[in-house]
């Protein structure tokens, strides 16, 4: 699996004034679970963007810094290591293949991936994604949970040592969410690096082992989520912390590490009143 | 959610046919009408493709493709049938508007010629699954890149309908009429319109991306899940496409 260096990374659009990343310099070990979080216009996505190559190879601009996947820093090598997954599983389809199946290979196919390899790594990706059931059916008659889960074994099957997800479920429902972030988790387990922007805070205080905070294109903080979410200036940036770090700032002082709870467990813990 | 191609699966004989034989009849087809200006010529090659379209049990598929190319086609109709620049036999007076015989015989013959022109790529696109078109392109030696945006062209009317009626139902939720006098939808067509191509724009952009990460670009070979395909008589169907045509081409020159 691959370790992340990103050392002072600066981007502009192209007939944009502002710079969207702004000197950011973070490092992400292997096998790590990464939550970007910030308001709208942070950076979040262009960061992604970044940290797959297509900034500034697709997008052009300007561009400054170094992200080195395993000290590579050719883009062929890193895109080659860096599997992305969008907030729209509609757009992720190839809208060319009419079954799931035919959908995971597409990447394969690209990438001259032998036809025995290929359906190994197909049916691989199918049952990580739990998802083997709807193997024949089209992308398009699926729910955005259920395409979501496609889209995800289709960058899964490329094997890559990171995956980088940007709001995966900003246009699911409730139990659309909880599919996806129950299938990154089980990844995650599974030692793949995981960096993912999302504004669901509660999901990612409960599984993100460190969280990345962005604003206006600056990085504020990277720590973990007790460290991020605790900080008393944390509303300036318009994050509101999750609701258990709140409930837990309204009723009492932060733990002996200096920090408030991030989740039920550990608000729990806090009051002595057990984990059941 | 809808697909965004307009393949529709049923099983007929024409859905065995070759993605590249039926790529070729469509050009033939459009080449005939093309190459004979004759209304008796046009309307048989358009029946042809009529009765494939039926035998393939997808001709409904392609009417409201025609009703909404007729509605486009009644402003060139209108245009020829007053102004074409042979007009001399009267055929119909409207007021103070009259509309000749020759204008309108022309415009007809473009309106055919169009209906053709649908109907055959209507053979090609509603019984060939789009990715056995793409693979047939590219091993014929066409850039990924290049077969693709071939694809998309078909993909382009699913593709618009679904976001047309998603931006719809959000524009009703928010007041607009959009049902009722032509008026009242005329009101509502900008309103629509504007969201409708740029969130267009916006899936396309995205979709882009999500390829180029699937390794769209890259230059090493290319693997097929699905391994070679046999079709119904490829070989046959193209030479007699091709012999038609030298022939047609040869009738015209001598003829």
């Amino acid at each position: 699996m691959s370790k992340i260096r990103v050392e002072g990374l600066k981007y502009r659009y192209p007939d944009m004034d502002k710079l969207v990343l702004d000197n950011l310099n973070f490092e992400v070990e292997k096998g790590a679970f990464i939550g970007i979080i910030g308001e709208n216009t942070a950076g979040k996505s262009t960061l992604c963007y970044a940290l797959t190559g297509l900034v500034p190879n697709f997008f052009k601009g300007a561009y400054g810094g170094t992200i080195l996947i395993d000290d590579l820093d050719e883009i062929s090598d890193v895109t080659r290591k860096v599997g992305l997954v969008f907030d729209q599983p509609f757009s992720q389809m190839t809208g060319s293949k009419t079954t799931v199946y035919e959908e995971i290979a597409f990447g394969l196919e690209n990438s001259g991936v032998e036809r025995e390899e290929m359906r190994i790594r197909i049916d691989e990706s199918l049952r990580l994604m739990d998802i083997e059931h709807l193997q024949n059916k089209n992308p398009y008659d699926l729910s955005g949970g259920q395409m979501q889960r496609v889209a995800i074994a289709s960058v899964l099957a490329m094997k890559p040592d990171v995956i980088v997800l940007d709001e995966p479920t900003s246009q699911l429902d409730p139990k659309g969410s909880d599919e996806v972030f129950q299938v990154i988790t089980k990844l995650a387990k599974s030692g793949i690096t995981i960096i993912m922007a999302e504004h669901k805070l509660e999901k990612l205080a409960e599984y993100a082992s460190k969280i990345l905070l962005l604003h206006k294109g600056k990085q504020i903080a990277f720590g973990s989520p007790e460290e991020v979410f605790s900080r008393d200036d944390i509303l300036e940036y318009g994050i509101a912390p999750p609701v258990y770090t709140r409930i837990a700032k309204a009723v009492k002082p932060k733990t002996q590490a200096g920090f408030y709870p991030v989740t039920m467990k550990d608000l729990m813990q806090q009051w002595n009143v057990g984990d059941k | 959610m809808e697909p965004i191609h307009l393949y529709t699966q049923r099983k007929s004989w024409i859905s065995q046919i070759d993605p590249l034989s039926k790529l070729l009849f469509a050009f033939v087809s459009i080449f005939m009408t093309y190459l004979f200006s004759s209304i008796t010529i046009t309307c048989f090659v358009l029946l042809i493709s009529i009765v494939l379209l039926m035998v393939a049990r997808v001709l409904k598929k392609i009417v409201p493709l025609l009703a909404i190319s007729f509605t486009l086609l009644l402003s060139i109709i209108i245009v020829q049938g007053l102004t074409h620049p042979t007009n001399e036999t009267p055929l119909l007076t409207i007021g103070s508007i009259v509309f000749y015989q020759e204008g309108l015989t022309f415009a007809f013959l473009i309106t055919l010629r169009v209906f053709n022109m649908l109907a055959a790529f209507g053979v090609l696109i509603l019984t060939t699954k789009p990715d056995d078109l793409m693979e047939s392109l590219m091993k014929q030696g066409m850039s990924p890149k290049i077969s693709y945006v071939f694809l998309s062209v078909f993909q382009l009317i699913p593709q618009m309908r679904a976001t047309l009626g998603k931006i719809t139902d959000a524009q009703r939720s928010r007041g607009m009429e959009t049902e009722g006098s032509l008026m009242i939808r005329i009101k509502a067509f900008f309103p629509l319109i504007g969201p409708v191509v740029l969130s267009s724009l916006n899936m396309t952009k995205e979709r882009a991306i999500a390829l180029e990460v699937r390794g769209f670009s890259s230059k090493g070979k290319k693997t097929f899940l699905i391994e070679e395909k046999s079709y119904f008589y490829p070989k046959f169907i193209k030479c007699v496409l091709v012999t038609l045509l030298i022939a047609a081409i040869v009738w015209r020159i001598v003829g």
